[in-house]
């Protein structure tokens, strides 16, 4: 294996997991992120899938465990594992990852080890409402040698792009139009199974 | 804590004022009343009203009562300007009141001010020391600033005086539960159980913690409650049936190997199964197959 390994977060996964964001703006909100290593280079793992998880006492373990049960269910069958956890604090200028986060992480690296965490920048994300594009509006996790969560620099080699670049003009439509009102997460399905979290109408 | 049917009432009227059908005062007024957040409506449809000189007149004494939801709404949504504004007519109207005045400490919040929110804060409480919201003013400065253990303690120190607030323990609670600190959020929970046994959620939160923390004796206990849940809220917790499931499975993976056959846990499994498999056929008949594999992975575990 030559460099580090890269990560490369699709359309749809990136933009569910802000929408769940700013639906939720007062909370702190989770999910999941699903994907696999691209076929062409094992040096890039694709996150092409995403799952909006709870918006409310999101470090309590039951409902955590029946969303990754049938997550793991659903996306196994297409050759999709869960590689990922995202984050966004409740807080505007909170930047920091906390236990609850590390704490799934390192759950699902026990069975992913290259697993990433990725943490909504909301600054980014702010700078992106008013129109100025710099790149994915999370920040990016990963485990180090003493197993702990470092955030990875942006530096000129980026590890951490947007598969498609035009994600971010997309994204900003839907802010706009409010598309978040439309996104269902996994709290939202337990109160009403008629909803479908896997918001396959979604991008319809 | 609102329940489904007003919540539903609440989406049905704003959809209404939304797309331009009137009713923008009953809106507001049901907001006020269900205390939700909704502060986006709120500022757009209160303005509205205000900024309208015959919708204003027509309210008569209650404008003033608009100009503080709206001033409120203003600042949740970090409209500052318009906020300064409400809370000018305020005071222009009511110039010694303690209650424009406490709105005026919540202005101080939202520019980030937060030693004179404090100073502001403190001087009231020392008029009124028996002032319920600015109490909760300051528990909620401590955690806007981050400074959850300081929180706590304010949460703490208020509960002493008005033990009988139910949010207030439902508030601590939840903080407990973001720094994973569950058994003090299990106390909470007890002692709302105490005060209000009939309330499901209360019984729900309680079993959620104490799978969270585990343990055999956490998780019977756990068990129990997601039960108690089941009853009050007529079968109909999804959340609840679920828990059963995952602590029937948590419970027998502990006991493995001590040759417990609970006949009445396996058929309390199995009607639990049975009504979550019910539902999903009837309202969510795509996730059905994977509502029966993720059970069987829960057997199967046990």
């Amino acid at each position: 294996m030559g460099g580090e390994l890269r990560y490369e977060i699709g359309q749809s996964a990136y933009i569910k997991l802000v929408l769940h964001a700013l639906k939720h703006k007062t909370s702190t909100v989770n999910g999941v992120l699903l994907g696999r290593f691209a076929s062409h280079n094992e040096e890039v793992l694709e996150i092409s899938e995403a799952v909006p998880l709870f918006h409310s006492q999101i470090a309590l373990l039951p409902p955590l465990e029946i969303a990754l049960l049938q997550i793991e269910e659903y996306f196994g069958v297409q050759g999709l594992s869960i590689v990922g956890y995202f984050h966004a604090n409740e807080r505007f200028d909170d930047r920091e990852l906390c236990n609850v986060a590390k704490n799934v992480g390192d759950h699902i690296s026990r069975y992913f080890p290259q697993a990433a965490v990725l943490l909504l920048d909301n600054m980014k994300l702010e700078a992106l409402q008013s129109g100025k594009d710099g790149g994915p509006v999370m920040q990016l996790y990963t485990r180090d040698a003493s197993k702990g969560w470092k955030p990875v620099v942006a530096d000129g080699k980026s590890r951490f792009t947007l598969k498609e670049p035009s994600a971010n003009v997309v994204l900003h439509d839907y802010i706009i139009s409010e598309k978040w009102h439309d996104i269902v997460d996994f709290d939202d399905h337990l109160d009403d199974i008629s909803k479908d979290w896997l918001n396959t109408e979604l991008f319809k | 804590m609102v329940s489904k049917f007003d919540e539903l009432e609440l989406n049905k009227l704003e959809n209404q004022v939304d797309n331009g059908g009137g009713g923008a005062w009953e809106y507001l007024c049901l907001v006020r009343k269900l205390k939700v957040r909704r502060s986006d409506k709120v500022l757009k449809h209160g303005l509205s009203i205000l900024n309208d000189p015959n919708k204003r007149s027509n309210l008569g004494g209650d404008e003033w009562i608009l100009y503080e939801q709206v001033a409120i709404a203003a600042m949740d949504t970090q409209c500052l300007d318009v906020a300064k504004e409400c809370v000018k007519v305020l005071r222009k109207r009511f110039p010694d009141s303690k209650r424009v005045g406490r709105v005026e400490g919540m202005l101080l919040e939202a520019k980030g001010s937060w030693a004179e929110a404090e100073k502001a804060y403190s001087s009231f409480l020392e008029d009124n020391p028996l002032d319920q919201v600015i109490h909760k003013r300051r528990v909620a400065m401590a955690k806007a600033q981050g400074n959850t253990l300081e929180a706590i303690e304010w949460l703490n120190k208020y509960l002493e005086i008005f033990m009988a607030d139910h949010d207030a323990w439902r508030e601590l609670a939840e903080i407990y539960i973001c720094l994973q600190m569950y058994k003090q959020a299990a106390f909470c929970y007890e002692e709302l159980i105490l005060a209000q046994p009939t309330v499901p959620l209360y019984h729900l939160s309680y079993a959620d913690v104490l799978y969270t923390l585990g343990g055999s004796e956490n998780l019977q206990t756990a068990k129990r409650y997601y039960a108690s849940t089941i009853e009050l809220s007529g079968g109909k917790n999804t959340r609840a049936l679920f828990g059963i499931c995952l602590c029937t499975s948590a419970i027998a993976q502990l006991t493995k190997g001590r040759n417990k056959e609970d006949r009445s846990s396996s058929d309390l499994q199995s009607l639990v199964a049975t009504a979550l498999e019910k539902d999903y056929k009837r309202r969510a008949p795509s996730k059905l197959p994977l509502l029966t594999s993720a059970l069987r992975s829960l057997k199967l575990s046990s």
